[in-house]
């Protein structure tokens, strides 16, 4: 059986790359277990980097995650009916006809419904692409690069998810590790859906824990379990011990920080491979054990 | 004319908010400009918490969502055929189930239904968040309702509300969450510079060049902050060749006792007695002499 796991947190830059890659390490290299990687975080991906970079491209496609409105001037009887109906305000009435301003169109196809003459169609949308590749550490990573300016990132997300998953079952994969995205809106609400656990990674300051209980509350709207990894937990002890309090035995572990997890973005490897005996690598393996005992 | 000023930053944790709130301070504090502060992190809004001052407004932000009329609807299964997002279904038991989470509101149903049996219904997807101006500074935060999908309809939102003060500010200055998405585009679009804060460290440098792109398509003036300067062992010279290459004006931030301090406490520099012999202060001067004022 496949589970998935998913490494998120509230507020970005707390550690969520740092974590998964390392997970993903673990499994496959201390465990010998069949691991797929998928980087959710498709507005700044770059699980990949901390897994050794690209070694080789397995497969690369483009992704259609949205449909824009086309409309037929030769048809079009300037109703307005369109520019009521949009609830995004993507459409305004200029000279020829409606005007759809692509920034703001979400893609729905509402204006094409409502058209009495029928002078909407729709045509398909590059918004990103899918990456299939081999790490520097061996690992199968699928990689999602939304295009710069766009949204609907959270299609983007599930289309991975559901690339992990086929690659996972034809690869007899034992485990999905997610990086998702920062934050707890519509990628982060994605890549959770369907997931068995999800990790959430906490850095001793306000800003995280404010983060990370705002993630719990979307956790539990979709009954996923979670757990916590204090990670840089000796940059401020004091509030360490807030975080503690905060989530008291759901908390699987506290991650020190020393300047070798930097090297180990350096120098494109996962710490575990770097320094495996190192403080900061065992307490890694510490929380990496725990959280499969916790997900059975 | 206010000036705007978009702090953006494609990686997280790299200090964006660090960045635009010490920015703000020192306007404030030693230029004596006034400010208005737009937080569009929504998913995690964390200026207010620096910058501490009362709430002065909080309005909720408000979508469409389906109402269905139970006596109208016929069970045609119309609404169902039609959501693009798949929000709605028609079970064998014979009811029209509503998915909240995965509605965008795009109303399509309404229309879509030969009955009339669904009308215009209300659903809170977040919150506006205005403070009272304290000193010279006024806030205005978006906040997104958790389990809410529509990060990106609260970010627009909470922006194009907050245009209504902008004129009586010196500078307006938009901080946004980590990422390179639509909702950061138009920041960027509404701006006069843009501050692009990363670190040196190769995930730091991938994503500063993903947001380069990004500003560089809608041409707007562009200055470079690299946090956490000095750092061991980082990734310096990758940066230091490409934000020479794109002639891009560098500020650096020393990882040094006060910035740490000053991020882990959630403080501004300027409220540490010593910060006039810091670095970070120095070079924050020096960005807003330079470029902002």
């Amino acid at each position: 059986m496949i589970r998935e796991i998913v490494v998120a947190s509230g507020k970005g830059g707390t550690g969520k790359t740092f974590i998964s890659s390392n997970l993903a390490f673990f499994l496959k290299h201390h465990l010998n277990k069949n691991v797929v990687c998928a980087d959710a975080d498709v507005e700044a991906p770059d699980l990949i980097l901390a897994l050794g970079g690209v070694r080789e491209v397995i497969s690369e496609h483009p992704f259609y995650g949205t449909k824009l409105p086309v409309i037929d001037y030769s048809v079009c009887t300037k109703c307005g009916s369109c520019i009521r109906a949009c609830r995004f305000n993507a459409l305004h009435m200029g000279e020829t006809g409606p005007v759809v301003d692509y920034y703001s169109c979400e893609g729905l196809g509402t204006c094409s419904l409502v058209c009495p003459v029928n002078a909407i169609s729709f045509k398909d949308k590059i918004i990103g692409r899918i990456i299939v590749a081999r790490s520097g550490t061996d690992l199968l990573t699928i990689t999602g690069d939304l295009e710069v300016g766009e949204s609907n990132s959270g299609r983007l997300v599930y289309e991975i998810k559901k690339e992990a998953h086929d690659l996972a079952a034809s690869e007899k994969a034992d485990y999905i590790v997610v990086d998702a995205a920062p934050g707890i809106g519509c990628p982060v609400i994605s890549s959770l859906s369907g997931s068995d656990i999800l990790l959430i990674v906490v850095e001793p300051t306000p800003q995280s824990l404010k983060g990370a209980i705002r993630l719990t509350k979307v956790s539990e709207d979709l009954g996923i379990k979670w757990y916590i990894i204090l990670n840089k937990y000796n940059l401020n002890l004091e509030f360490s011990k807030e975080i503690l309090k905060a989530f008291k035995s759901r908390v699987l572990e506290a991650v020190p920080y020393d300047f070798e997890v930097i090297v180990s973005y350096s120098r494109m490897t996962p710490l575990l491979s770097l320094k495996p005996s190192s403080m900061t690598s065992m307490a890694l393996k510490n929380a990496f054990n725990k959280l499969l005992k916790v997900i059975k | 004319m206010s000036k705007i000023v978009t702090v953006a930053g494609g990686k997280g944790g790299v200090g964006k908010t660090f960045v635009a709130v010490n920015i703000a301070n020192i306007l404030v504090k030693l230029k004596k400009r006034s400010v208005l502060v737009v937080d569009i992190d929504v998913s995690n809004p964390c200026v207010f918490t620096l910058i501490k001052s009362d709430i002065e407004k909080r309005i909720p932000i408000k979508v469409f969502r389906p109402k269905i009329l139970k006596d109208k609807c016929v069970l045609c299964g119309e609404c169902v055929k039609y959501c693009p997002v798949h929000a709605l279904l028609l079970i064998p038991a014979g009811e029209i189930i509503f998915i909240e989470a995965l509605c965008e509101g795009c109303a399509m149903c309404l229309y879509a239904c030969p009955y009339n049996a669904i009308v215009e219904g209300e659903r809170i997807i977040g919150w506006i968040n205005v403070t009272r101006d304290k000193d010279l500074i006024k806030i205005v935060y978006g906040e997104l309702v958790p389990g809410s999908r529509q990060e990106g309809e609260v970010m627009e939102r909470t922006l194009e509300f907050s245009k209504r003060y902008w004129d009586d500010y010196d500078f307006v200055i938009i901080d946004t969450p980590p990422g390179t998405g639509k909702a950061i585009m138009h920041a960027i679009k509404e701006s006069d510079i843009i501050v692009s804060v990363t670190e040196p460290t190769r995930l730091g440098f991938h994503d500063l060049k993903k947001l380069h792109r990004l500003v560089r398509m809608i041409s707007k003036q562009e200055i470079v902050v690299i946090n956490k300067y000095g750092i061991p062992y980082g990734d310096y010279r990758e940066i230091e060749e490409f934000v020479k290459s794109e002639e891009l004006k560098v500020y650096k931030i020393p990882y040094n006792k006060l910035a740490i301090k000053s991020y882990f406490e959630g403080k501004p520099i300027l409220e540490y007695d010593n910060s006039v012999k810091f670095k970070v202060l120095k070079e924050l001067k020096k960005l807003i002499e330079e470029f902002l004022l």
